[in-house]
C-alpha cells in the first residue's frame, strides 16, 4: 500500500527560486503548494495541512520568526528555513524558536531533498516514541540499549560526556542542532553560553569516530549555527523508489 | 666719535642726564678759567663747543640743548669782555653764540636719529631671529596640532606668559566664529579677540589698542581670512609689552597663519590625490568585475539556451552543459562572496565575534567546502594534538582557510601537495599553508596582498581570481590582531603564514572529566 505523496508548502517571495523548488520537488514526487507572501502562507498552512513547510526568512511582508512561532503554536509540521549566508544569527534564532532545519542559499538539489526527507522522517515518529535501539551511519554503529559504540566493527570507548553528546546528536540525527540546544541537553541550562565546551568535546568525538578528524564526514560543523550528525538511512530516497514501483 | 650705545643713554634717568650735562659744561668752563693765561677766546669757544658736542652725542636732545645754552652763558660770563658780566661788548660774539646753539641742536638731532635707527635695526634683527626660529620650528610641524603647539610656545616666549591658540570654527549657521571657550569665555575678551583677528593687529596692554584688556591678543592672520588668535596672559611683573615686541608678535602671527594655510592647502591636495586614486581603483574594479561576472554568465546563458533549443542533444552533451552551468554558478557564488567580504573589510564593518575554538573545526569546514576544488591536490593537515584553543570568529577564519587553499589550488599544477600546519609561538598560534607549486614571483611577497593583484596565469588554465582573496585574508587576520605574510623558497613552492594572538578574550577552561571511563553502563 502506498501512502499519498507528501505535500510541501513553499513560502518564498522570489519567483525564480519558487520555480526551481516547485520543479525539483514535483520531479521528486512531492505535491507542491506555493505562495509568495507570509499572509497567504499562513492561510495555506492552516487550510491545506501540508506535511512540511519551506520558509524563506527574508519575506517582505512579515518577519520569518513570527511565522515560525505562529505555525508552531498550531502544529508540529516540520519547518525548513531558507536564508542567505552571513545571516547565521537569524538561522540560530529560527532554529531555537522551533524551525527543524535550514538551507543556505545557494543550495543544491541533493541537500534540499536530504533535509526534507530527514525532517519528514522525524515528524513521522509519534511524540514520545521510544528511540530506535540501534543507530547506524557511515561506519558508526551505536547500540543505544547496551550503550556500546562501534567504529567499523571495533568498539570505541567514550567518556560519559562524549556519550551524552553523541546521544543528543542521535536523537536529532540528520538534523542540525544548535550550539545552545546541545549545551542545554548535555551540560544543562546554566551552560548554554559555554560554546567552547561543546567544541572541545566535539573535537574529541571526531578523533574517536571519524576516519579523518580534519575532514569530518559524520559529525559535520554547521558554521556559526551548530552541528549535524549525518544519518544515511534517513537521507535515503525510499520514496523515489516507491514511486518508480508505482509507475 | 665713540660708538653709540643707545641702550646706555636711555638707561640713565632724565634728571641725571641734565645734571651730567651741567657738570660737563661747568667742568669745561672751570678748566678754561684755570688755563685762561694760555688760551685765546677762540680756543675757549672751541673747548666749550667740544663739550656741547660730547653731551649731544651721548645724551638726549633736552640735556644737549641745555648744555648749549649753559655753555653760551659760561662763555659770555667768563671769556667775553667785559669779564664776569653777561654784557656783550662786541656784537661779533653773538655769531659765536648762534653757532654754538646750531651745532648743539644739529648734533643732538643727528644723534637721536642714529640712536633711533640703531634701535630700529636692533628690533628688526631681534624680530628676524624670532621669526626665523619660528619658521624653522613650523617647518618641522607635521600636523595643524603641531603648528598650534609651536605657535603657542613661540608667542608665549615673547609675551612671557601662558599662551593658548583659538582657531575659527564654523557656527551652526555656517559663519566662521571664534570659539567662546577657554581664554575666550569672557565676552569682552571675545570681542577684542574678534576685532584683533579681523584687523590683523595685536591688542592688549602695550599695543596701543584695547590697552585695558586683561590679556594680550595676537591675530593669526595672513593675507587670506584670519585663522584665529593667540591669547597670552602677561606675567604679573609685566604691565605691557614694548612696541618692538608688538611688531614681532604681529610677524609671528602672520607666519603661523601662513603655515596653517599651507597645511590646509596640502591637505586639500592630498584629498584630491586620494580621490583620484580611489576613482582609478573603482574604475579598475568595475572593469575587472564586469569581466569576472560576465564570463561565467556568458557560459551559463550559452549552456542553458543550448539545452532549451537542441532537443535531440545526446545525453552526455546535456550532462556536460548542465555541469558547466553548475560550475560557473559556483564560481560566481565564490566571487560574489569574496566581493561582499571585501566590502565588509574595506568599510571597517567587520564584526569579529571571537570564541575559543579548535582551529581544526574551521579548517575542516573549509576543506569540506573545497572538496571539489581540492580534488586533485593532496592536502596534509599537521595540527599538533596539544594546540590550544584560539579566540577567533569561526566564519571569518574559515574564509581565510578557504581563500588560502583556493589560492594554492589556483596557482599550482594539478597534483601539487598542500600542507596546513600550526605551531604555538609565544602568545600566538602561527598557521602555515604551504604548497610545492611554482612559488611567488620574487619581490612581490607584499604586493600579492594588495587589492586586485593577480598572480601569473596558472599552468592548468584555472580561471583567474579577482585578486581579492589575499586582501580579504589580510583584513580578517588584522581584525583578529594577527599578522599575515608570505614567503617562497625558490623552486619549492609558496608558504602563507598568519598569526592568531591568544590574548584579547578571557581565558576559558573546560571542566575535567574522568578520562577513560567506558560509556557502557554509565551516564
Amino acid at each position: 500500500m502506498l501512502t499519498p505523496a507528501p505535500s510541501v508548502l513553499i513560502i518564498e517571495d522570489e519567483a525564480s527560486m519558487r520555480r526551481f523548488l516547485h520543479t525539483t520537488l514535483r520531479a521528486n514526487g512531492y505535491q507542491v503548494i506555493e505562495t509568495a507572501s507570509a499572509k497567504e502562507g499562513m492561510i495555506h498552512a492552516a487550510g491545506r495541512n501540508p506535511d512540511i513547510v519551506l520558509l524563506d526568512l527574508g519575506l517582505p511582508d512579515a518577519d520569518g520568526l513570527t511565522i515560525i512561532r505562529a505555525l508552531r503554536a498550531r502544529a508540529r509540521t516540520p519547518i525548513i528555513v531558507i536564508s542567505a549566508r552571513g545571516r547565521e544569527q537569524d538561522k540560530v534564532i529560527a532554529l531555537d524558536d522551533g524551525a527543524d532545519d535550514y538551507l543556505t542559499k545557494p543550495f543544491g538539489v541533493d541537500e534540499l531533498l536530504a533535509r526534507i526527507r530527514v525532517a519528514l522522517r522525524h515528524a513521522a515518529l509519534p511524540p514520545g516514541a521510544p528511540p530506535r535501539p540501534v543507530f547506524e551511519s557511515e561506519g558508526l554503529r551505536v547500540d543505544l540499549v547496551r550503550r556500546q559504540v562501534f567504529r567499523r566493527g571495533e568498539e570505541v570507548h567514550l567518556t560519559p560526556t562524549e556519550y551524552k553528546l553523541l546521544g543528543a546528536l542521535i536523537r536529532h540525527a540528520g538534523r542540525v542542532v544548535t550550539h545552545r540546544q546541545l549545551l542545554h541537553e548535555v551540560w544543562g541550562a546554566g551552560f548554554v553560553e559555554q560554546t567552547h565546551y561543546l567544541r572541545v568535546y566535539m573535537a574529541q568525538l571526531r578523533h574517536k569516530l571519524e576516519a579523518d578528524p580534519a575532514r569530518p564526514r559524520l559529525l559535520t560543523t554547521e558554521p556559526g549555527v551548530g552541528y549535524r550528525l549525518r544519518d544515511e538511512t534517513a537521507e535515503l530516497d525510499d520514496r523515489a523508489i516507491a514511486f518508480e514501483v508505482q509507475e | 666719535m665713540p660708538p653709540i650705545h643707545p641702550a646706555d643713554s636711555s638707561a640713565i634717568r632724565p634728571g641725571w642726564q641734565y645734571a651730567a650735562a651741567a657738570v660737563i659744561v661747568s667742568a669745561t668752563a672751570g678748566l678754561g678759567i684755570l688755563l685762561r693765561a694760555h688760551l685765546t677766546t677762540i680756543d675757549m669757544a672751541m673747548l666749550l663747543l667740544l663739550a656741547v658736542v660730547f653731551v649731544a652725542s651721548r645724551l638726549r636732545p633736552g640735556p644737549a640743548l641745555a648744555a648749549a645754552v649753559l655753555s653760551i652763558f659760561a662763555f659770555d660770563f667768563a671769556f667775553v669782555p667785559p669779564f664776569y658780566t653777561l654784557h656783550v661788548s662786541d656784537t661779533a660774539y653773538l655769531l659765536t653764540f648762534a653757532v654754538m646753539l646750531v651745532v648743539a641742536t644739529t648734533m643732538s638731532r643727528l644723534t637721536a636719529r642714529i640712536r633711533a635707527d640703531a634701535l630700529d635695526a636692533d628690533a628688526r634683527a631681534r624680530a628676524a631671529v624670532m621669526v626665523s626660529a619660528l619658521t624653522q620650528d613650523l617647518a618641522g610641524a607635521a600636523s595643524p596640532a603641531d603648528i598650534l603647539d609651536v605657535a603657542a610656545r613661540h608667542i608665549g616666549v615673547i609675551a612671557g606668559g601662558g599662551t593658548t591658540i583659538h582657531l575659527y570654527e564654523r557656527a551652526a549657521d555656517g559663519e566662521a566664529v571664534l570659539p567662546s571657550t577657554g581664554a575666550l569665555a569672557d565676552a569682552a575678551t571675545h570681542i577684542v579677540a574678534t576685532w584683533a583677528a579681523r584687523a590683523g593687529q595685536p591688542a592688549g596692554p602695550g599695543t596701543g589698542r584695547f590697552e585695558d584688556a586683561g590679556v594680550l591678543i595676537v591675530p593669526l592672520a595672513s593675507d587670506a581670512e584670519p585663522a584665529g588668535v593667540a591669547v597670552a596672559v602677561l606675567p604679573a611683573q609685566r604691565a605691557a609689552i614694548s612696541p618692538a615686541d608688538t611688531e614681532v608678535l604681529t610677524a609671528l602671527g602672520r607666519q603661523v597663519a601662513a603655515a596653517l594655510d599651507r597645511h590646509a592647502l596640502d591637505a586639500r591636495h592630498e584629498a584630491a590625490r586620494v580621490e583620484i586614486e580611489g576613482e582609478r581603483l573603482r574604475t579598475a574594479l568595475l572593469s575587472s568585475l564586469s569581466h569576472d561576472l560576465r564570463t561565467p554568465l556568458a557560459s551559463i546563458e550559452g549552456a542553458a539556451s543550448t539545452l532549451l533549443q537542441a532537443a535531440a542533444l545526446p545525453h552526455a552533451d546535456r550532462r556536460e552543459l548542465a555541469e558547466t552551468i553548475l560550475a560557473e554558478s559556483r564560481r560566481m557564488t565564490s566571487l560574489v562572496t569574496n566581493l561582499l567580504n571585501m566590502v565588509r573589510v574595506e568599510a571597517g564593518s567587520l564584526a569579529v565575534k571571537r570564541e575559543w575554538q579548535p582551529l581544526e573545526e574551521s579548517l575542516g569546514v573549509a576543506l569540506l567546502r573545497l572538496d571539489e576544488t581540492l580534488h586533485h591536490y593532496p592536502v596534509t593537515v599537521a595540527l599538533p594534538p596539544d594546540l590550544p584553543l584560539v579566540p577567533v570568529d569561526e566564519l571569518l577564519i574559515e574564509q581565510v582557510f578557504i581563500n588560502l587553499l583556493e589560492n594554492a589550488a589556483q596557482h599550482c599544477p594539478s597534483g601539487t601537495p598542500i600542507t596546513v600546519s600550526a605551531a604555538l609561538r609565544d602568545d600566538a598560534v602561527e598557521v602555515t599553508v604551504a604548497d610545492r607549486g611554482p612559488g611567488i614571483v620574487p619581490g612581490s611577497e607584499d604586493a600579492i596582498f594588495e587589492k586586485f593583484h593577480r598572480g601569473p596565469a596558472s599552468p592548468d588554465n584555472h580561471p583567474a581570481g579577482a585578486g581579492l582573496g589575499l586582501t580579504i585574508c589580510r583584513g580578517i587576520i588584522t581584525a583578529h590582531g594577527g599578522r599575515i605574510w608570505a614567503d617562497s623558497s625558490d623552486g619549492s613552492g609558496a608558504a602563507f603564514h598568519f598569526t592568531l594572538p591568544l590574548a584579547g578574550l578571557p581565558a576559558a577552561g573546560v571542566p575535567a572529566e574522568a578520562a577513560e571511563s567506558a560509556a557502557a553502563g554509565k551516564s
